[in-house]
């Protein structure tokens, strides 16, 4: 046994912890939980825990529904809502085929061999989240028929006496009390819309801390008589939730973003990144932004960037290169602002990341940097400046990824296959659906 | 004698350069006859004179050295010729001439440690006696101090192993004092190091961090070379600083000391100071802290890290706190064998050893490779981290030290140890000579001649009676490298079986704990049955079990290199025991390694094999010849029947006899398979034939069954159909077949019929009906005729008359499909001729309507959904799944379908043939062929492993990491690489299923 489990052996002890959760993802990135008693932890690490992995989506072929938890100690947390009397602990784990060998299909898996890939160049990467989403009054709708927000406050309002700010006040201790260390929390521009940025950590960590964030918040809500909503765009008239994230590749000890001197202070290497992403952003889309509804943010309008486009402290392009500040070197970095808040954060930073990589590796050429504010474009001028727009639809995003040999090579092939096969499924469901719109529109007329 | 003569003697490679050179006017005044002496015992007397007549131009008084007698100019000529790059370092330093006022001995002695120490901090005014010493210079004057210090050292100790009697046996010394030597610089650069710091830094805050540099690798194990990179790690500790400011000052002092050795200055740098071992390698921090480096340890270390550390030692900085270091690692090594993963690593390490050679470099490799430096090593380490467990006495560092020490725990035989600690040694001193000339890091035996021939004499010690040869040289490095390669095995296994057969013998013999963790650390998951099954084949004083004492340790390697070692070597036992006393099987084994290679891989890898060799064990005498693995021809089989069915005129007998020589031909395709004697498509021709040969002595069986004496009334025609027409099945596949018969002259259409399906009926049964006594093993041929017009309601068999009344009448498209890949397979000739004729204008049709086209799509769509068995996942069945098979034959079906009929190219049963032609015509592009090709090949070669593997046929891609593993390596994939086998077969059929998608459905 190794110190990280005896250490969690320990304080299970010590804190009279009486229930154990095991964490894992689904590829569309629902996190699912396996309960442990305390007394089964010591032979999960050894062994792992068997469970049937043919419920749980994209995991486990169905005639192969033997599945192995892993626990991986050094994920191990007190969750502090659960209250002093009956501990509750959880542990991210691994994914293990019968035979112990870490499976094709854990999304947890895909990251770590994107991220052994990057190690494999010589680069450690580091993510840093912005994470946007709605409080609402709950989870039914109001009589318009649409959700209800807890206020009516705008960009950086202090909305006073208003439950927003104690929800993140509250939000904010949880999420410390579980070991992610947050950077900044405002209310962002919708009503009740709320974001909460989470400092800079290797990526596997970043993802594990954005299944826990999400879990803090919709548990503090509750608290709270509230609702947390990571959808990608509610409200038709009010900007979506997006998961804006920033990248940023270490050799050793130094930033390969940086280059003192060089154009934005980018290096060759962050250029040829950047380049990646663009390349490939389109094939990616549907694992960035899984939902039919992610469609809506992406091209609703808001924030929310629809067209292949980079640009230095530009909030117009998909990619933004944040100012620099002098004397700042290990702190370059990019940022990728096309994710939504309800991605699963291991497969899209895999694919990022992946995308990134190839346009190092290849040594792709960045085109020229978008100096205009892309949205107040004409058609035919971003046509003529390079800038192809997203997929308009998961459909379009689907019909892309299926082309992509670099996406199924990051993925895997058992994930990129199930991860297709369960987008297919919703968007037929989608196409099936008469809604509210039409029926407004049409129904009197026809 | 001439002057050309003279050099020649003397042994000069280029003439003219030589004569000029001795003309030089700073040789004048030295006795011909002194100086032709000393150039002839110097390795390279053309090196030796150039670099003397440059040495006398900067210091004239050398001459008398030069021209003195032997004894006395011995170390200048040996030196001067056997290193060209310590001459330059004379060139550059004359004042250190002095080195050759030695007296040389035959058994040289080595200096001191901490004599070189001294003497190397001396040249940078460092005090050795201060805990922490301190240079009293810097920067580059201080570089080039401390490594001409070093330099002169190293020429001090290139000079005594040069004249060493055996520098064989002075090597274990020489690889120590290059240890000393290295750790003695490194202390020196150090102290110049902190003097650096103490310029940045305030001077108590440095004095107050402690510095333990720990070697690794071969400086660790005090077997450095002459030239190689010194791994280091590096360990701080301070006693009042924090951990920060330590870690900073600590970082400083290691990259100061890298500079001092390293870095430009005058004096060139003396090697690479590599950290990369340290926890986290190149990404990790330069420096930690003992309790740091122990957290790591214990949290994050991999396997091979732990066995890295085996060599751990303090070699400068802080004596007290690296001792703490070595002790809290120390277990850490030890119990590394009982980690999990260690026996994955350990082949995977060994596998690094003997992979990744740059093609070029094969021949050549002294370090890497099979036989190769590392080898030697690796085998060493292997045996010590197994039983250093509970052994302390093979607690060790260097690879000579632990031979002796694994020789006298009896974990290894006296005479094998010897043997191996000379081999090692030899390779260590060619390494070394190599090296030495111009300290070049190389691992490379030298190509050109003349090099050749300055490196055989370069080995002789100054005694030696040989005659160097470049001839020679090669042949015995071969041999030794051989040697090696056979040892290997040997030391492995011969011990076990000393246990195992409990000899009495007085040499090595394992406990049985020790002997099952060696098994289990080889990859047998039963250790303990596989010491009984070595108990079965050696004890006893047959002759059977004294060769097998002799053989196992080889075999033993072989299986385990195989998907299941325990079955391989329980298979083994059977056949042994089966075949044990004859005399062709013992003799074989002895004599014919290739055989018995073959033998070990096939049991240790195939179910199928295994178990057909246990009921045939006669048939283990072809792995010794690759003719007799050559498929026979099926006129060759006929005949064979032929005679049998005129000797055996009863039906039972006469069809055990068949059905015995198809259960032979198959396993002899699968063996030839096995040893990669024939590719895919040969043994789906090789299957086909031995079907065809069955058949139709069934045929023949049958029909004189039925009609007894009495004359026949019909011919009957057995047509294959499917992949049974295509020649393209694989082990143990049913044969789709449909049957025709035509009426004798005289006899009528009601009487043929009744006769043609009672042979037909008979024919099926033949095959598969069971016998006494039973036919082991067995793969039955079950034929089946479901392709038969009017399918399960139809009848069985049916004239040439109705075939051409039904085809004119009914005939549907997915009958002309069928009919694509009918072949005659048994019976009437004329029959057949004018069967093929009667279907030739249905299946090759002169234009195929649009309707059809479409019909067909919708029949493959319809099946896709239907006959893919309930759950199993469409990306993993390689016949009916996404990008499988079906896929692939259905799209050049259809091709052949719309333009076999002008093309006549396309008339060909074979699915690849087909779609070569297509390729020609223009009808499918080269990369979409090519993908459709590789993706249908695969799917084939799966279908094979599964059967081989496991003995029962399966369409699904393996899912368990065993069989996955069997299939990738029965695909021609390196082990370990299931996961890379799974990931490409998905790939690759994914990519099939989108060109077929395409150009079948048309979108």
């Amino acid at each position: 046994m190794d110190r990280q489990q005896e250490f969690v052996l320990r304080t299970i002890e010590e804190r009279d912890v009486r229930f154990v959760r095991l964490w894992f993802t689904d590829v569309v990135g629902s996190l699912k939980s396996v309960a442990l008693a305390p007394a089964e932890v010591e032979g999960a690490f050894e062994e792992g825990l068997g469970f049937d992995g043919s419920a749980i989506e994209g995991l486990a072929r169905v005639f192969e529904s033997d599945m192995l938890a892993q626990p991986d100690p050094s994920t191990f947390q007190i969750l502090p809502w659960r209250g002093e009397t009956e501990q509750t602990s959880r542990m991210f784990c691994d994914i293990l085929t019968p035979d112990g060998e870490p499976s094709a299909a854990d999304p947890r898996n895909v990251l770590k061999r994107a991220l052994a890939k990057a190690a494999d160049m010589g680069f450690t990467c580091y993510t840093h989240p912005e994470i946007e989403f709605y409080l609402l009054k709950s989870q039914d709708l109001g009589s318009n028929g649409a959700p209800v927000p807890v206020d009516e406050g705008g960009y950086f309002d202090h909305v006073p006496g208003g439950v927003a700010q104690d929800f993140r006040r509250t939000a904010v201790t949880m999420l410390e009390s579980v070991g992610i260390s947050v950077e900044f929390s405002h209310h962002e521009g919708g009503p009740g819309q709320n974001e909460i940025d989470l400092r800079y950590a290797d990526a596997l960590q970043t993802a594990d801390n954005i299944m826990t964030f999400r879990t803090v918040i919709k548990e503090v809500a509750l608290q709270q008589g509230t609702y947390a909503t990571f959808m990608p765009k509610p409200f038709t008239d009010h900007p979506g939730s997006g998961m804006h994230t920033h990248f940023s590749l270490f050799e050793g000890d130094t930033n390969a973003f940086f280059e003192a001197g060089a154009e934005f202070q980018l290096s060759k290497t962050a250029r040829q990144f950047i380049a990646g992403i663009l390349k490939h952003a389109p094939e990616f889309t549907a694992v960035t932004n899984q939902f039919v509804n992610s469609y809506k943010r992406l091209w609703g309008g808001g924030e929310a960037p629809s067209y292949l486009s980079w640009g230095h402290n530009n909030r117009s392009a998909l990619v933004r290169v944040p100012l620099y500040k002098p004397g700042k070197g290990q702190s370059a970095r990019i940022e990728y602002r096309g994710i939504d808040s309800a991605t699963n954060p291991y497969l899209a930073y895999a694919v990022l990341l992946g995308a990134g990589l190839k346009g190092i590796e290849e040594g792709y050429d960045l085109p020229a940097a978008a100096e205009d504010d892309v949205w107040s474009l004409t058609t035919a001028e971003r046509k003529a400046m390079g800038h192809a727009p997203l997929p308009a639809s998961l459909h379009d995003a689907i019909r892309a990824m299926e082309e992509s040999e670099l996406v199924a090579e990051i993925l895997g092939e058992q994930v990129f296959e199930h991860f297709l096969r369960n987008k297919r499924a919703e968007w037929q469901d989608y196409r099936l659906q008469v809604t509210p719109y039409e029926l407004q529109r049409n129904l009197g007329i026809l | 004698m001439s002057l050309a003569r003279r050099l020649i003697s003397a042994g000069f490679s280029d003439l003219d350069k030589g004569e000029r050179f001795l003309a030089a006017p700073e040789l004048d005044g030295i006795d011909q006859d002194a100086l032709f002496a000393g150039l002839s015992v110097a390795a390279s007397p053309d090196t030796a004179l150039q670099s003397l007549v440059r040495l006398i131009e900067k210091s004239p008084g050398l001459k008398k050295l030069a021209a003195a007698d032997l004894d006395t100019s011995e170390p200048l000529y040996r030196l001067l010729g056997a290193s060209e790059a310590l001459g330059e370092f004379l060139i550059r330093h004359p004042e250190h001439l002095d080195v050759f006022n030695v007296r040389v001995s035959p058994e040289p002695m080595s200096a001191q440690g901490a004599e070189l120490r001294s003497t190397i901090l001396r040249s940078v005014k460092a005090e050795p006696g201060s805990q922490r010493p301190v240079a009293g210079i810097t920067g580059q004057p201080a570089y080039a101090a401390l490594r001409t210090a070093y330099r002169r050292g190293l020429t001090e100790l290139a000079i005594k192993d040069l004249c060493a009697a055996s520098p064989q046996d002075f090597m274990p010394a020489v690889g120590a004092e290059l240890a000393d030597l290295a750790g003695a610089a490194i202390e020196a650069a150090l102290a110049v190091s902190r003097a650096e710091a103490a310029e940045q830094f305030d001077v108590g805050d440095v004095a107050d961090v402690g510095l333990a540099v720990i070697g690794m690798g071969k400086c660790g194990a005090r077997e450095l070379n002459y030239i190689s990179d010194v791994d280091v790690i590096y360990v701080i500790e301070s006693g009042t600083l924090d951990d920060a400011r330590a870690a900073t000052i600590g970082t400083a002092l290691a990259s100061g000391l890298s500079r001092a050795i390293s870095s430009p200055a005058p004096e060139p740098g003396l090697w690479e100071v590599d950290a990369n071992l340290r926890p986290e390698g190149k990404s990790g921090p330069l420096v930690r802290t003992l309790p740091s480096h122990l957290s790591y340890y214990a949290r994050w270390a991999q396997s091979w890290e732990f066995q890295a550390l085996l060599k751990a030692r303090t070699i400068a900085g802080d004596r007290e706190l690296g001792s703490r270091y070595e002790e809290a690692v120390a277990p850490l090594v030890w119990a590394s064998a009982g980690r999990e993963g260690f026996v994955e690593s350990v082949q995977a390490m060994r596998r690094r050893v003997t992979d990744h050679i740059p093609p070029a470099e094969e021949q050549r490799q002294i370090k890497l490779g099979r036989g190769g430096l590392r080898d030697v090593e690796f085998t060493v380490q292997l045996l010590q981290l197994v039983h250093g467990k509970s052994d302390e006495s093979l607690r060790c560092r260097d690879t000579t030290s632990a031979i002796a020490a694994l020789s006298a725990g009896g974990y290894i035989g006296r005479a094998d140890a010897a043997a191996f600690d000379d081999a090692y040694r030899y390779l260590r001193l060619l390494e070394h000579r190599i090296q030495l000339f111009q300290l070049r890091r190389t691992h490379l035996m030298p190509a050109a001649e003349d090099a050749q021939r300055f490196l055989a004499k370069a080995v002789l010690g100054p005694f030696s009676l040989e005659r160097p040869h470049p001839d020679q040289l090669m042949g015995t490095w071969q041999k030794t490298k051989r040697s090696v390669r056979e040892l290997h095995d040997r030391i492995f296994y011969r011990p076990l079986l000393n246990t195992a057969a409990k000899l009495s013998s007085e040499d090595a013999k394992l406990t049985p704990e020790a002997a099952q963790g060696r098994l289990a650390a080889l990859g047998y998951l039963d250790p303990r049955g596989a010491l009984r099954h070595i108990e079965a084949l050696t004890a006893g004083v047959s002759r059977r079990a004294a060769l097998q004492r002799q053989l196992l340790p080889i075999l033993l390697g072989w299986l385990a290199e195989g998907v299941d070692p325990d079955a391989g070597l329980l298979a083994f036992r059977r056949v042994s025991e089966a075949l044990g006393t004859t005399h062709w099987y013992l003799g074989m084994l002895r004599d014919s390694q290739a055989a018995a290679e073959r033998l070990c891989q096939v049991l240790a890898n195939s179910r199928l094999i295994s178990d057909l060799l246990e009921v045939s064990p006669e048939s283990v005498a072809w792995l010794g010849n690759d003719k007799e693995l050559v498929p026979v021809p099926f006129e060759a089989q006929w005949q064979e029947i032929k005679s049998k069915l005129s000797r055996h005129p009863d039906p039972e007998s006469a069809m055990r006899l068949v059905r015995l020589i198809r259960r032979r031909e198959i396993l002899r395709t699968a063996i030839a398979d096995s040893a990669g004697l024939v590719d895919q498509d040969a043994v789906g021709h090789a299957l086909a034939e031995t079907d065809r040969a069955a058949v139709l002595g069934a045929l023949h069986v049958a029909e004189s069954a039925v009609a007894g004496s009495e004359p026949l009334k019909t011919d009957v025609l057995v047509v294959a159909m499917g992949r049974q027409g295509g020649r393209e099945i694989g082990y143990g596949s049913d044969a789709d077949v449909i049957y025709v018969h035509r009426a004798r002259p005289g006899f009528t259409d009601a009487e043929a019929q009744e006769q043609a399906s009672a042979v037909v009926a008979r024919i099926s049964s033949f095959l598969t009906q069971p016998l006494k006594p039973a036919i082991l093993a067995e793969r039955v041929l079950v034929l089946d005729a479901d392709l038969r017009p009017e399918g399960k309601n139809g009848a069985m068999v049916r004239s040439l008359d109705s075939y051409a009344e039904y085809y004119r009448r009914w005939s549907l498209t997915w009958e002309a499909q069928a009919l694509l890949r009918a072949r005659p397979m048994a019976g009437s000739d004329e029959l057949a001729a004018d069967f093929v004729k009667l279907i030739d204008p249905i299946r090759y049709p002169a234009e195929l309507a649009e309707t059809d086209v479409r019909e067909i799509r919708r029949i493959k769509a319809r099946v896709e959904s239907e006959r893919l068995p309930r759950g199993a996942d469409p990306a993993r069945h390689v016949k009916l799944g996404r990008g499988g098979l079906s896929d692939v034959e259905w799209l050049v079906q259809l091709l052949q379908l719309q333009h076999a009929g002008k093309h006549p190219d396309l008339r060909t049963t074979s699915t690849m043939e087909a779609l070569a032609a297509a390729v020609k015509l223009g009808l499918v592009g080269d990369d979409d062929a090519a993908l459709l090709e590789e993706a249908w090949q695969l799917a084939s070669r799966i279908r094979s492993a599964n059967v081989i593997d496991t003995g029962r046929a399966s369409d699904l891609l393996p899912s368990s990491r065993r069989d996955l593993e069997a299939a990738a390596r029965w695909c021609g994939y390196a082990p370990g690489n299931a996961g890379q086998f799974e990931e490409d077969y998905l790939r690759v059929s994914r990519r099939a299923r989108s060109v077929f998608e395409r150009l079948f459905y048309g979108y």
